[in-house]
């Protein structure tokens, strides 16, 4: 718990944090404003998914939002985020200050790992309530129309926003986890992140192709859209839970060699 | 010779290595009954091509200042990074206390209080935050100790300033106070006084002796040997990370070493002691200086004999006059533009390792 509290101090008291936080805040806002200003209205099939949806009811703005930010966006954040965990403590030669103190290096990483998810779960409840505002003040809400046609309730479509969100960290946890393995591995909070990203690049690639579809069920990134649906009727729970099943095996595994490799790295920075 | 003198990793090194017996002891033994505080035993630290520490044998004991000497690129840094637990050493290992590290690496972490290198700190956050947080980690801080740590160390005025703003003698000052922070049996400082100026110095070292007052044992890195020879009573002489000589600070000169001459006649003046004592006797010869092997006891003697050859005397700085830095250099045999090239190929060599993350130095 000590560890928790110290790298939430950590992340409170930098200035990053908060510049981090208002960018994903505003993204839903302009967006919003944008379309309001906007003569010309998406139409249905043409740009991000959800979008010609917002003109009818703001309540599309958070699951707009999202669909647009978790494809390259928010792995970015996460990225950036996850890559900083480690290296750039190591970059600012505070990471040596830290491990000359009694403390287990487990502990540490895993504190460490845990507020980045933290710090990417607080940017993306930013986006969902500020879309939602953004959306309600600009366009209104009513009753959300399903993929399948049926309606929800205002309560019920903010509830399956929040699910949806809440799935969406997950995946995200799966990018701050490549992040902090790679940020182990390395002194420098820029290779980890760029590294990760080009990783997690590399794999949405790989989904775009059908030579490779074999392996598209066992692809984080190919998982990235599944909380879309929450958006039918039943809701088809399967998909969704293989989705949390595969994020969950990548972070296992990831967070298991980053504890690792941190536990036998030369602290040389 | 005094102290305890290892064989030196240099092939160059001219110094006979004398009968180590204080290396040969059993520690407890070299501490006098006292406790031995920090220990390392055949500690090695190998990076790529490179062994930066070598079969290193040490005890710090109880009460101790203990000088750690030894030019850039000797394996200081590599050594107190594996005494913290920071690196892992290839062989051997460190003991503190009761505590092997690394194996029990926590335990014997909450006996010590440190820094290496440049002291960092979380510059967005002010001195006392910076106290805090990392005192907490060693066990419970008051803010009465804060306070006082910080005052100890003269930056009670700017505790409350962000470390962000502070200089780089302000840094190494909080490096100390957090090193003081939750009262450790033992301290350990790498180069505290570097970047200081002259006053900083001066108020460092009393710091660091007065520690050594009160009780508390501080093992300081550091390549300036005049410093060792005021702050600490023991130390160690580390070249290519290898001990070539540990012991008393006192003893730890040369008993029968170069005298120095300054003569109105310094070839004569050559000539003359070389009848005296033996060409081999003359170990340097040259218009400004004349250096004559030789004890101490036999200075009134070759200035009797210059004097009656009609030479004049101008100076005589016997050998127990000359401080660690004649003692060293005669030790490890390099000059000082060899050592220079020696330390940049070093510490080029450790750079490059360090790009493909298995080095140091």
């Amino acid at each position: 718990m000590s560890h928790l509290r110290r790298e939430i101090i950590k992340v409170l008291f930098q200035r990053r944090t908060y510049v981090g936080w208002a960018g994903l805040l505003a993204i839903p806002f302009i967006m919003t404003i944008a379309l309001r200003l906007s003569t010309e209205q998406p139409s249905e099939g043409h740009g991000p998914p959800f979008f010609s949806s917002i003109a009818s009811n703001g309540l599309f703005v958070p699951l707009a939002a999202l669909a647009f930010l978790s494809f390259f966006l928010l792995p970015l954040v996460s990225a950036m985020t996850g890559g900083f965990v480690i290296a750039g403590e190591a970059e600012t030669g505070t990471l040596k200050t830290l491990l000359t103190r009694p403390v287990s290096r487990s502990g540490v990483l895993l504190a460490k790992w845990f507020v980045a998810v933290l710090y990417v779960g607080v940017g993306l409840a930013l986006v969902g309530v500020g879309g939602a505002l953004a959306g309600w003040l600009l366009f209104g809400v009513q009753p959300l129309t399903t993929f399948s046609g049926g309606q929800l309730g205002i309560a019920e479509a903010l509830w399956l926003t929040a699910l949806a969100y809440a799935i969406t960290l997950v995946g995200m946890a799966c990018i701050v986890s490549l992040a902090v393995a790679l940020s182990t591995l390395t002194d420098s909070s820029l290779t980890a992140a760029v590294g990760t990203l080009v990783i997690v690049l590399i794999l949405q690639a790989l989904g775009q192709f059908s030579y490779f579809d074999f392996l598209k069920p066992y692809l984080f990134t190919a998982r990235f859209e599944d909380w879309t649906n929450l958006l039918r009727q039943p809701i088809p729970w399967r998909p969704i839970w293989e989705a949390l099943l595969v994020y969950s095996g990548y972070i296992v595994v990831l967070v298991g060699l980053a504890v690792a490799a941190f536990r036998r790295k030369d602290i040389l920075s | 010779m005094s102290g305890a003198v290892n064989e030196p990793a240099s092939e160059a090194a001219p110094v006979e290595a004398a009968p180590s017996s204080r290396e040969e002891r059993p520690e407890q033994e070299a501490c006098a009954g006292r406790r031995v505080v920090l220990s390392t035993h055949q500690l090695t630290k190998d990076f790529k091509g490179l062994r930066a520490v070598d079969h290193l044998d040490l005890s710090v004991c109880e009460g101790d200042v203990f000088g750690f000497l030894g030019p850039n690129g000797a394996g200081k840094t590599t050594t107190i990074r594996m005494i913290l637990g920071l690196i892992y050493p290839t062989h051997g290992h460190v003991q503190i206390l009761d505590h092997r590290v690394p194996d029990q690496r926590l335990d014997a972490l909450r006996h010590v209080g440190g820094f290496v290198d440049v002291p960092a700190f979380y510059d967005n956050m002010s001195a006392r935050r910076n106290l805090r947080i990392l005192g907490r980690m060693s066990g419970q801080v008051t803010e009465a100790r804060i306070h006082e740590v910080l005052d100890m160390v003269g930056l009670s005025t700017r505790g409350d300033s962000r470390v962000g703003g502070y200089s780089h003698g302000m840094r190494q000052r909080l490096g100390i106070a957090q090193a003081l922070i939750h009262r450790p049996a033992l301290i350990i400082l790498d180069e505290p006084t570097s970047g200081l100026d002259p006053q900083g110095m001066k108020d460092v070292r009393e710091l660091v002796r007065e520690l050594g007052r009160q009780g508390t044992t501080v093992f300081l890195s550091s390549h300036l040997l005049h410093e060792v020879e005021q702050v600490c009573n023991r130390a160690v002489i580390m070249d290519k990370g290898r001990v070539v000589v540990q012991g008393p600070v006192s003893e730890l000169r040369p008993a029968s070493m170069s005298i120095k001459f300054v003569t109105s006649d310094q070839p004569r003046a050559a000539e003359v002691l070389s009848r005296l004592l033996g060409a081999a006797s003359i170990a340097d010869s040259g218009p400004e200086s004349l250096r004559v092997t030789a004890g101490d006891g036999l200075v009134p003697e070759m200035v009797r004999h210059l004097v009656a050859e009609g030479i004049d005397v101008l100076a005589v700085v016997p050998a127990v006059e000359q401080g660690l830095e004649d003692f060293f250099l005669q030790l490890t045999g390099a000059s000082a533009e060899e050592r220079a090239r020696e330390g940049g190929a070093r510490e080029e060599r450790a750079r490059e390792g360090r790009a493909s993350g298995e080095d140091d130095q």
